[in-house]
């Protein structure tokens, strides 16, 4: 019968569905996509460019956080931008009325920990797997590196706080209370001592660097000898300072300017004089981007002008102060202030040839004084896109540690060991170079006294160094804060900046905020 | 050989039978004696003619149905037979013959109709009364003529314990939880249609819909497992009945109109305003007089929109093969310009019974979806804009931005940039010149073929396989082109870039079942049990890329036009094209059983059990289940209630259960994460050295090993009465939910880790849920429907993850994070948080001689005074509070319909009580951007005792942007929802037309809203731990249409 037949083909015809799953096939799934599990060895090495990664694009390290407690805190740099952008900031940093919790201070807090843990993690990577390789012992030293580095942020902001030197799965594991600076110096100088061993003196094979831009013992040492002079261990500075120099890496670029080009196929990036930088690279039309809003941030904001003025956010801007107490025979003072309404020098004070639109708040520019130090190349702007409406120079590299610097920390740390012959010496090395060869300015500065050298170096510094965020921390080192930014609302306590409230929430009470606040 | 008795000989081998549409058809004979033809017709109380009706010779097995004019033909075996006549929802009657070759039957509408009332319960259906649980039907009538395409949203105050938060745009889901918020990851509910498992029904046309259940307590819902915690929506859509052909074309027209406007500061108060702030903070007020227009943005950027639906459908069934056919096409247009979604429909099902024993079936559902521009943000940028920027254009000759010939172009103006910057757009602008320049159309196609055989007389085995793939291809054009500048009046390239961004979007969802039923009486003893096995595969494949022209020399734009809207367009620069990818899948195998039980339809016993394996859980925890219990006691078949005349049926019923939730959290920055244990390389990280980029490797987000699903331990009891004659009906129901094991992405940025996903920490939703209703008919042509819910919910944070150390998810936006919703133990989710504004600080001495708050910031007179919560004689970040809660005391909602003759009114209301509304808007600008005022901020204090409430104008005054409760507002309202006005045409008017059916009516949605806060509407939605904040958009309109339905 026809039923028949078909209850027999029914039950013949058994379609193979579920004998060709195996369940566990089934529901065995991972991500299409790489994870760590399949990078083997070379976890290593990706972790480590995790690191540069987070220098890059983390905010803490790349852009206005950064620039909030390193430079616009300080007398000759301001928030800038207009008067409504990012007002808070004003009293934050300009009138030293620090706040507990804030998108600014929060993120600094939190992207240099990101960091900590980050490289907490790669080390952690590198023990269980017992590297003892060339290779996989530099990127031990990169992870180092980076750990001291952001510590040394962090313990110059906040003074004393927790000590996370561990890879921990538990979230709990990581709530610790706050460890004496001095722990703090002694976790970096375990690190640095680190980084300096394994780090290479550079990436070359057969003359050609491999990686520019990559991290070396100099830029360990470098660092290394910053910690030292932020605690007045003069002998360490100057140990260092002469390893760095005698390693024969670095020279003064001869033509101060050039320092900060940042042209097509990455002219003026890790020249000479860099020891270490932010890295990074925009390929045409941003097709390629990986970029950052270092240079953005910082760029002539448009304002009320025409839209081809509209470079960047243009904080970071140079105070009436700074324009005044500078002497104009400097040659770097046409090198960093960037003026509204005036013709921006051309190529031999580091401009374009370009004439900016007059400052008039609201209606042309809004700032009177821009960074010339991070001026975006005009080439680059079309090249990249970042121009009209997009605006932006997220191509600029942030010069981190430069050759000057270490000249400079040995200066002082010779003056006040009583080497001033030395400190002399080193000093007039970075003025003969800003001089760019005309002697009628930025005359030599013999030894005198020790106060008079060092009055001289902390003038030298302040021009160097203009704009690049090192002033704060130097004014406050050197004890002069009170003095030179008592006016503008400093006290005692603003030395160190309150902890952010959400640490201290998220610590359930076993993190307690700085005295004072 | 019958196939009962083939089944009788042989042991079923297995369990999994084939797909029965490998199989060629085979149609077994039928032939029976002819000796004698009935003919007849049968019509309801009103005369009207009903298609469907079973008519059937007692004690034969011959049988036929009624057509569409409501006459059927039935051979008899003997002059003298019974006829049983039935319908759903009429009463049975049974007719002797004694002789008649021709009957005319009127059938009365069934009486206790809640009582037989079919429902679907998950994987199979039940009758009511055999269920332990709580589920509430609700027919597709009340959706098919309401003018939402998405069906959900028609259901709003309909049912108890179904909270749904409806927003303005065309097409977008709204927010739907049952019985709270029982997760603080996911909450919308599973739907179930017909069978498959779905996290939305974009798909289905409202006019397809048979039936919508609502499934909400343990009993209903354990079957579904880890999908089971959030509740059930099951929709049934509609099937051809036996004996019927009819085709149906019903039309809607009608009209959107924005109603509930916010109030904005007009050029006059703008001015004065900006004057005061001006003054207040010692600054010069810029020259602005340029700008000469007085714009009311918001009616600039909205019109009067259209609504328009049109359906047809044909079903035709015989014994044998059931047919249906859908068609529908819908344009729904937002209050923005130009908003508008197009969707086309088509549903199709066939099922064919083989043999007695034997049916198989097709379903499938196709549609094509144009969605609109995302105007979602456009409401809000529209009351940012000064009102003296005119929203009109001018026209200006300049270069084409294409080519190099000139052209005038009528320019809509930018704005002025030293004012208004940094986010703040002219909306026009932007809409006018790029809403046509996306095309985003999604196909999609969700099928299902099954077969059903019934063996071994109790036995029944169901297996279907479900498909459902679709795809969205959304292609994005960025056009040239040119603003006026409103200082100067000269023209520039507003938008100076073109670009072509293209995604294609696929995913794909298989899902087979295989049931098992069986269904006997043993005496007094009742049992229906079911076992299955089901699993389910989701994947999601997206690729997307840009494409930019050349940069460099005189290269040609993209022109702005469809044809080169493509990735490869022959304009693209290689080397800036670039493309990329995202996919995931999950799987789940799950196997199932249930009982239902009952003894002398008095005692009911009701168990379910589910277990679960899922890939997206650790292979140690990978397999979960989930169970309920419930028991009924229908009171009123007792003895003892046979005297208690006024009563027709009590039932008394309890259930308790572990149900799931399958939520996995999105990544914190968006985007689905379905591997929730397993983390992938974060994206785009990446080293450089020189203009060398290596990639880099780190964790997107922490890895948790012990991950496991959340679960909610569920009770329900309940009461089911009738009374008066049936025309009483009334439910009551008590719920408690306790959900364990919350799974959320723990923010841990102040330690420096990047987002974990945790299981910790419960919560729990408790309430009650009354339902009653009246039906009366006072006279033959008039009756009376009177129904009412009401539901109180309370909801409490019990215990949030060991693993945070500060005890507290904050989910923060604004400027910093100060508009913040805090979960936190004890208190409601995602309950808002900040100071207690106790008012202002009206003088210096009056600062001096209250408690100093410069820990918060700067402040002067004018500026609030926030309450000292600790009591420490100081305000600081310590005494900010819990000041509102999202989720109202009690939801509730009613109707009342009248029927007279061919007349019906009905009106709906809904309302809420008891929540509140975080108000954005006029109080948390961002320090970035300078806004229009809203229209209050006139009432602002200007000196002493000028106000105690609304503070000093001054957006430097950063004090007063801190979340406080001056953002708090009472988020109760009520609605008048939905007033319909119909009239069906008697049949006996419409006969000669060839019609049988025809009915005409006006309905107005969302008539009249009684709200208590300064926003659209008061209806926000938002996810788990946030949500009812009022961002300046939401604005529910009016809609008015006018609809017409046929049926030959």
């Amino acid at each position: 019968m026809k039923n028949k037949k078909m209850i027999w083909a029914l039950l013949i015809v058994m379609p193979a569905i579920f004998s060709s799953i195996s369940c566990k096939k089934f529901l065995d799934r991972k991500p299409l996509t790489a994870t760590l599990d399949d990078l083997h060895q070379g976890t290593l090495e990706g972790q480590s460019f995790n690191l540069y990664s987070t220098l890059r694009s983390y905010a803490g390290f790349s852009t206005l956080p950064w620039l909030d407690f390193n430079s616009i805190r300080d007398d000759d740099a301001q928030k800038g931008s207009s008067a409504t952008d990012g007002k808070e900031i004003n009293a934050e940093f300009e009138t030293f009325q620090y706040t507990k919790d804030d998108w600014a201070t929060d993120t600094y807090w939190n992207d240099h920990y990101y960091m900590i843990n980050q490289a907490n993690k790669e080390l952690y990577t590198a023990d269980s797997l017992k590297v003892t390789d060339e290779a996989s012992l530099r990127n031990v030293g990169e992870a180092c590196f980076f750990r001291a580095y952001s510590y040394f942020e962090l313990v110059k902001a906040y003074g004393d706080i927790p000590k996370i030197n561990y890879y921990y799965t538990n979230a709990a594991q990581g709530v610790q209370p706050k460890s004496p600076a001095a722990d703090i110096y002694a976790l970096i100088d375990s690190d640095l001592n680190v980084a300096s061993q394994y780090l290479p003196l550079n990436w070359e094979i057969a003359g050609n660097n491999i990686y520019p831009g990559r991290l070396t013992s100099g830029a360990a040492k470098t660092l290394w000898a910053q910690t030292y002079l932020q605690r007045q261990n003069w002998a360490q500075v100057v140990a260092l300072c002469n390893q760095v120099i005698a390693s024969g890496q670095y020279t003064l670029t001869s033509n101060f300017v050039d320092i900060w080009k940042d042209g097509l196929n990455g002219a003026g990036k890790n020249g000479p004089e860099s020891i270490f930088e932010a890295q990074c690279w925009i390929t045409q039309g941003g097709a390629t981007y990986y970029g950052t809003q270092w240079g953005t941030s910082q760029n002539v904001r448009q304002g009320g002008a025409s839209v081809d003025w509209n470079l960047g956010w243009g904080w970071n801007t140079p105070t009436d102060k700074l324009a005044a107490d500078w002497d104009s025979t400097d040659p770097r003072k046409a090198a960093t202030i960037l003026y509204s309404g005036q013709y921006d020098g051309g190529p031999a004070t580091g401009g374009y040839g370009a004439t900016l639109p007059a400052y008039n708040p609201g209606t042309l520019l809004d700032q009177k004084y821009w960074n010339k130090k991070v001026y975006s190349d005009p080439q680059m702007r079309a090249f990249t896109g970042e121009i009209g409406n997009s605006g932006g120079a997220d191509w600029i590299n942030h010069r981190i540690l430069r050759y000057a610097d270490v000249l400079l920390m040995l200066a002082e740390a010779s003056n006040e060991t009583g080497d001033g012959a030395t400190a002399e010496a080193m000093l007039e090395k970075v003025r003969a170079r800003a001089r760019g060869g005309n002697n009628a300015v930025l005359p030599h500065i013999a030894f005198v006294s020790q106060s008079q050298m060092r009055t001289a170096i902390k003038n030298e510094r302040r021009w160097e160094f203009a704009m690049e965020g090192y002033r704060f921390n130097d004014l406050v080192r050197w004890g002069d804060a009170q003095t030179v930014l008592g006016s503008l609302g400093y006290q005692p306590r603003n030395a160190l900046y309150p902890i952010p409230q959400p640490a201290i929430d998220l610590s359930g009470g076993k993190l307690v905020q700085n005295p004072n606040y | 050989m019958s196939i009962k008795t083939y089944f009788q000989g042989k042991r079923i081998v297995s369990c999994f039978l084939p797909v029965l549409f490998l199989l060629a058809f085979s149609v077994p004979s039928s032939v029976f004696a002819q000796e004698k033809t009935v003919t007849g017709k049968v019509t309801g109380s009103d005369g009207s003619p009903i298609a469907g009706v079973t008519v059937q010779e007692k004690g034969a097995k011959t049988g036929t149905a009624t057509d569409a004019s409501g006459n059927f033909s039935l051979s008899v075996t003997k002059p003298d037979a019974f006829l049983v006549i039935s319908s759903l929802g009429y009463e049975t009657q049974t007719i002797s013959l004694a002789g008649r070759s021709s009957v005319d039957v009127t059938l009365s509408a069934a009486a206790a109709k809640e009582l037989e009332q079919v429902v679907v319960i998950g994987y199979g259906t039940a009758n009511k009364r055999d269920l332990t649980g709580s589920i509430v039907k609700v027919s597709g009538k009340e959706v098919a003529d309401k003018p939402n395409v998405n069906p959900v949203a028609s259901l709003q105050g309909k049912v108890a314990g179904l909270s749904v938060v409806n927003n303005g745009t065309p097409g977008q889901a709204p927010d739907i939880r049952i019985r709270g918020t029982v997760s603080i990851g996911q909450v919308h509910p599973l739907y179930v249609v017909d069978g498959i498992f779905e996290d939305n029904i974009d798909y289905i046309n409202p006019n397809d819909i048979e039936s919508i259940e609502i499934l909400k307590d343990p009993s209903s819902l354990a079957i579904f497992g880890v999908k089971g915690a959030t509740g059930v929506i099951a929709i049934t859509t509609k099937k051809a009945a036996a004996g019927k052909t009819v085709v149906n074309f019903n039309t809607s027209y009608g009209f959107k109109q924005l109603v509930d406007k916010i109030k904005m500061a007009d050029a006059s108060q703008f001015k004065t305003l900006f004057d005061e702030e001006n003054a207040n903070n010692n600054v010069t007020t810029p020259d602005y007089s340029a700008l000469t227009a007085n714009t009311d943005w918001i009616s600039a950027v909205t019109r009067t929109a259209t609504f328009n639906t049109n359906n047809l459908s044909i079903s035709s069934g015989t014994d044998k093969n059931k047919f249906n056919l859908g068609l529908g096409y819908s344009s729904d247009q937002g209050i923005i310009r130009h908003e508008q979604l197009d969707r086309l429909l088509l549903s199709l099902t066939d099922e064919v019974k083989l043999n007695k024993a034997i049916k198989v079936g097709v379903t499938l559902n196709a549609q094509r979806q144009h969605d609109p521009y995302d105007a979602t943000n456009i409401l809000n940028e529209a009351r940012q804009v000064m009102p003296q920027v005119s929203a009109k254009t001018k026209p200006f000759l300049v270069q084409n931005p294409y080519g190099s010939d000139s052209t005038t172009v009528n320019m809509y103006s930018g704005l002025d940039v030293a004012l208004q910057n940094s986010g703040v757009v002219n909306p026009v602008l932007e809409l006018e010149n790029t809403w046509n320049k996306r095309i985003k159309i999604e196909y999609r196609t969700v099928g299902s073929v099954y077969a059903d055989i019934t063996f071994l007389k109790y036995f029944d085995f169901r297996t279907t396989l479900y498909a459902d793939i679709s795809n969205v291809d959304d292609r994005q054009y960025s056009p040239l082109y040119y603003a006026y500048n409103p200082l100067n009046d000269q023209p520039y390239l507003y938008s100076s870039k073109t670009q072509v961004s293209q995604t294609n979007s696929i995913w794909r969802k298989f899902q087979q079942d295989h049931i098992l039923n069986f269904k006997k009486s043993f005496g007094q003893h009742n049992v229906t049990a079911t076992a299955g096995f089901t699993t389910y595969y989701f994947g999601n494949f997206n690729t997307s890329g840009v494409a930019k022209p050349y940069s460099t020399g005189n290269a040609l734009p993209i022109p702005d036009d469809k044809r080169f809207w493509y990735m490869s367009n022959g304009f693209e620069d290689p080397t800036q094209t670039l493309s990329s990818s995202s996919q995931g899948e999950y799987s789940t195998i799950s196997s199932l059983g249930r009982v239902l039980y009952n003894y002398a339809g008095k005692y009911y016993f009701n168990a379910s059990l589910r277990d679960d394996a899922s890939s997206q859980i650790p292979s140690k925890n990978r397999h979960q289940q989930f169970w309920a219990v419930g028991g009924a006691w229908e009171i009123s078949k007792e003895k003892f209630m046979e005297n208690v005349s006024v009563i027709d049926f009590l039932k008394l019923k309890g259930s308790i259960g572990v149900l799931g939730n399958q939520s996995v959290p999105d990544f914190p920055g968006g985007g689905t994460n379905y591997y929730p244990f397993y983390p992938n390389l974060l994206n785009g990280s990446a080293a450089v050295f020189g203009t060398n980029i290596y990639n880099a490797a780190s964790d997107a987000y922490r890895v948790n090993p012990d991950l496991k699903w959340e679960t909610v331990n569920a009770h329900d009891v309940g009461i089911e009465l009738n009374a008066f004659k049936n025309r009483l009906h009334f439910e009551a129901d008590y719920f408690n939910n306790t959900t364990k094991d919350l799974m959320s992405y723990i923010s841990l940025g102040a330690l420096g880790l990047k987002d974990q996903i945790e299981n910790g920490g419960s919560l729990k939703n408790w309430g009650e849920e009354l339902t009653a209703s009246w039906n009366q008919s006072v006279t033959k042509d008039f009756s009376v429907n009177i129904s009412g819910n009401i539901s109180f919910l309370k909801n409490k944070v019990l215990s949030l993850s060991p693993d945070l150390p500060g005890g507290h998810i904050i989910v923060g936006s604004q400027n910093n994070g100060s508009a913040e919703s805090r979960t936190e133990v004890g208190q409601p989710i995602g309950s808002f948080f900040g100071y207690v504004v106790e008012g202002l600080y009206q003088s210096y001495a009056d600062i001096l001689k209250s408690p100093p708050a410069s820990s918060i910031g700067s402040y002067r007179p004018g500026d609030f005074k926030f309450k000292d919560i600790n009591g420490d004689k100081q305000i600081t970040s310590a005494d900010r509070t819990i000041i509102g809660n999202p989720s109202p005391k009690f939801t509730y909602g009613g109707s009342v319909n009248l029927t007279f003759k061919g007349f019906n009114l009905g009106i709906d209301f809904n309302g809420v009580y008891g929540n509140q509304i975080f108000r954005t808007w006029g109080s948390l600008e961002s320090p970035f951007q300078r806004v229009n005022y809203p229209a209050f901020k006139i009432n602002s204090w200007t000196g002493p005792g000028t106000s105690n409430w609304d503070p000093i104008i001054s957006q430097a005054d950063r004090f007063n942007y801190n979340g406080s409760t001056y953002n708090i507002e009472d988020g109760s309202y009520f609605r008048f929802r939905n007033i319909q006005l119909g009239y069906t045409f008697n049949h006996s008017m419409i006969s000669h037309l060839k019609l049988s059916n025809l009915r005409l009516y006006a309905n107005v949605q969302n008539l009249k809203t009684f709200k208590n806060n300064y926003g659209y509407t008061a209806e926000f939605g938002g996810n788990a731990t946030s949500f009812g904040y009022d961002n300046a958009g939401g604005a529910i309109p009016v809609i008015t249409t006018f609809g017409l339905s046929v049926s030959f």
